[in-house]
């Protein structure tokens, strides 16, 4: 047979672009590497092109419509110029400069439709999770599909989905399951990057003869929640991940599950390569107000109280804000950053909350604060380490809250009742700069005060003395880090669903968000250049057409 | 009250937890085909489909007065019974008229319009596959530009799903002459930067303002028509054609049939539940 010599002209080399480990660990600064930007999720990046001098003249610079999206909640990872943004079941990559499309790529498989929060990279290979618990690995250039594991179990269970980031990490990629108040057994897993071989699961339920096993009073293991539905962190100096694990179930149904409920609203500490269980902190034992610590845990490294501490950070959902030593997980800081806190007096030496009693849901219902939503949820906060300062997006409400006995029935919610507003009283919600030393908190931007509380906003800071946030109405803002005067606003139009980032791509710096139906991507305004030249642009068999 | 409140909570808790997005449906009852892919149904549907469609549609399908109906996407990704329901109804504001036949004879025209939309793995196509695997990967030389889960080269299209995505048909001509379709993303196009750099690829995109090309090393180029001299788009394929024997072309047609992401029941039951419409 005649050899296709031509062939090799087009035989691809390893491309100059590979996402190496190493850059994960990296502060984000040109690139943006996984869902907050590196593995401590401080979400601050070292650009400063744009700054507190300049961002009152920032403008858009181009916006991607995401077809038929309404509710986005991805942040993008950029990697060398390239975007790539997920939405339920799909990824587009795309020139990060100018919002258009390299490809696209449909899990057209997939048997169930949830948000999506984004991809992890590494090496070439772009990996996202599918909406019926599959994680998927595509080439980062062509978004082929290279290899697609199941790993929530959902033909057993139709209520497991996943929503999460994925973290990659050395030569494995980390998942977990959403379906916490379903009815399942949450779970983190780790795969092989290039295989998407399973190499380790940790329950975040103990089985029986495992510690903690007891703290559910025979509860049924397989149905006791701890999801797992946000993307952890990752310590590379003790070779550990931080996981924080959902609400117990049935949500609102304590009797049915006397005990602390371990390792639910909890933060654990797993070995990286074994997935073992180093130590673990329970932010809210018997959690009865569907209080996921959820909120990805934030690494810190700095003088804390006058010695360097590796520390590990939470705004949860109870309302408690928390600072943790990382390396064993005692409680060093934990203060309330709402005033509408009803359900603890504070949290005691031992790191257990000094509970008031009787605030459990009830037939009838129940006030207690904060609400259903937290006091902060998934959206992500900020730390800057030029202020010292963690940038939240706080919500002060109050909800009624509802319990019965409800027998777990396959295939639907196993949430024993549930929340609903008080009648005329509405949240607020608030950006709020808090004091990792002491949990103080330094200033807050409220805001105005509707109906609706369903925005899902998060927060960006940068060198540039900035953080970027979203608000209640629609508005994308940046703020003084040092002060929160809001030095810039932009109206998106829509309602805010997802946290910002930032990147850059030649040198010019570019915030972006995603905002329910768009992508969206801003930098300092610059007047176009007029084209030095008048392209020829043609195509063979045609006359040649004149561009631009 | 007690009923109320909890359908408000239940409606609340879905909008605000966040672990708990959209919950799947009760599944609908499907109308499914009588005959499905029964060979006396094809024929009786060709026999309806010649007295009463073809003289708008064509003989074979290819389309006419009325719309292309064999061997094209749009009819491929739709459900039996959506099928059965243009037919029954017609197309309010065309020329396309309900349909007086009865009811099982509308499903036979649905089995035969089926059987103009067979994807390459559906079609059982005949040849070594193994022997066809073996060109893919080595001798022939396909896997330089061309991937298949994972392995291979990036500047032709992935192939992975081909086979459920062409026709038996569609592959060979695609084989036999690369020019006739070139797949979106894929086509030749070289670049003059003002500076004199020539960069040459496939365009992954272009529009009036920029073009996004992907070189034979897999590095991209984003790329400001401002900053550009001059900028060629090829009608030709990055492919050449192949010269291969009879029996090479018939064995690469039989492993490149036989790539597909889903087996062809998963693929049925994924359309027939409208999965691939949107949520």
């Amino acid at each position: 047979m005649k050899k296709i010599l031509l062939l090799l002209l087009f035989v691809s080399l390893p491309s100059q672009a590979e996402v190496a480990f190493q850059d994960l660990l990296k502060m984000p600064a040109d690139n943006w590497l996984s869902y907050s930007g590196d593995l401590t999720a401080r979400r601050y990046s070292l650009l400063k092109q744009i700054n507190t001098t300049n961002v009152g003249s920032v403008v858009p610079q181009w916006v991607y419509h995401v077809k038929d999206s309404k509710r986005l909640q991805v942040t993008p990872v950029v990697a060398d110029g390239v975007m790539y943004v997920s939405h339920t079941n799909e990824v587009y990559a795309l020139d990060a400069k100018t919002g258009r499309e390299i490809w696209h790529y449909k899990h057209v498989q997939a048997k169930r439709h949830d948000g999506n929060r984004g991809v992890a990279v590494l090496g070439e290979r772009v990996f996202f999770v599918s909406s019926d618990a599959h994680l998927l690995a595509l080439h980062a250039k062509t978004g082929a599909l290279l290899w697609d594991t199941e790993y929530g179990g959902y033909e057993q269970n139709s209520q497991i989905s996943a929503t999460l980031a994925p973290l990659a990490i050395n030569g494995k990629v980390i998942v977990g399951v959403t379906g916490g108040d379903c009815g399942m057994r949450g779970f983190v897993d780790a795969y092989d990057a290039v295989t998407g071989k399973q190499l380790w699961r940790f329950y975040t339920i103990p089985g029986p003869g495992e510690p903690g096993f007891e703290s559910w009073g025979g509860h049924p293991v397989g149905i006791s929640g701890g999801g797992t539905w946000m993307t952890g962190t990752y310590d590379a100096s003790q070779n550990l991940l931080f996981w924080a694990v959902g609400n117990p179930g049935p949500d609102f149904h304590g009797e049915s599950r006397p005990g602390d409920n371990l390792y639910s609203d909890s933060v654990v500490a797993l070995d990286a390569d074994s997935g073992k269980l180093k130590w673990h902190y329970q932010f809210t034992p018997h959690d009865t107000h569907d209080w996921d610590a959820q909120e990805f845990p934030v690494l810190i490294d700095t003088i804390f109280q006058g010695k360097p501490r590796k520390l590990l950070v939470q705004a949860n959902r109870n309302g408690f804000f928390y600072v943790l030593d990382r390396t064993d997980g005692k409680v060093l800081v934990a203060k309330p950053f709402v005033k509408k806190m009803t359900w603890a007096r504070g949290i005691l030496p031992n790191g257990r909350p000094d509970v008031i009693p009787n605030m459990d849901p009830t037939p009838a219902g129940r006030i207690a604060c904060p609400g259903i939503k937290g006091a902060s949820n998934w959206f992500s906060p900020s730390y800057n380490p030029e202020t010292g300062l963690f940038y939240v997006i706080t919500i002060e409400q109050c909800d009624i809250y509802t319990t019965s006995a409800r027998p777990y029935k396959k295939g639907e919610c196993y949430d024993g009742t549930g929340a609903e507003a008080i009648p005329a009283e509405p949240g607020q919600f608030f950006l709020r700069a808090i004091d990792i030393q002491n949990g103080q908190i330094r200033w807050e931007i409220p805001m105005v005060v509707k109906d609706t509380m369903d925005p899902w906003p998060g927060t960006v800071s940068t060198a540039g003395g900035l953080v970027f946030f979203g608000d209640n109405e629609g508005y994308f803002s940046a703020a003084d880090a040092r002060t929160g005067k809001v030095l810039w606003q932009f109206n998106t139009g829509q309602l805010i669903t997802a946290s910002p980032m930032t990147y850059s791509v030649n040198g010019k710096q570019y915030v972006a968000l995603a905002s329910a139906t768009d992508v969206f991507s801003f930098g300092l305004f610059e007047p176009m250049r007029p084209a030095p030249v008048t392209l020829k642009e043609q195509y063979e068999g045609s006359e040649a057409k004149q561009g631009n | 009250m007690q009923i109320k409140n909890w359908i408000a909570v239940s409606w609340f808790t879905v909008v605000l937890v966040g672990s708990v997005v959209a919950q799947d449906k009760p599944p609908e009852k499907k109308i499914a085909n009588p005959f499905a892919k029964e060979k006396a149904a094809v024929d009786a549907g060709r026999t309806q489909f010649n007295s009463g469609c073809a003289v708008c549609h064509g003989p074979t399908g290819q389309g006419g007065r009325g719309s292309r109906l064999a061997d094209i996407e749009r009819v491929q990704k739709m459900p039996d019974a959506r099928m059965f329901e243009v037919i029954k109804e017609g197309v309010a504001g065309t020329q396309m008229p309900p349909s007086s036949l009865a009811d099982n004879q509308i499903w036979q025209l649905v089995s035969f319009i089926r059987s103009l939309n067979l994807s390459a793995v559906e079609q059982d196509v005949p040849g070594d596959s193994a022997a066809g695997e073996s060109l893919f990967f080595a001798s022939g030389q396909c896997s330089g530009c061309h991937m298949i889960r994972g392995r291979g080269g990036l500047i032709g299209p992935d192939l992975s799903n081909v086979g459920a995505r062409r026709s038996a048909d569609k592959l060979r001509k695609s084989i036999e002459a690369p020019d006739a379709f070139i797949e979106p993303g894929y086509a030749k196009v070289e670049a003059v930067t003002l500076d004199g750099r020539r960069i040459a690829g496939a365009a992954k995109n272009n529009s009036n303002h920029s073009i996004q090309i992907l070189d034979a090393q897999g590095k991209f180029h984003f790329l400001l028509k401002e900053d550009l001299k001059s900028l060629t788009h090829y009608k030709r394929s990055l492919m050449p054609t192949p010269s291969l024997s009879d029996t090479e072309k018939q064995n690469l047609l039989a492993f490149l049939s036989r790539q597909s992401l889903e087996t062809p029941a998963e693929r049925a039951r994924r359309i027939e539940h409208g999965k691939e419409i949107e949520p």
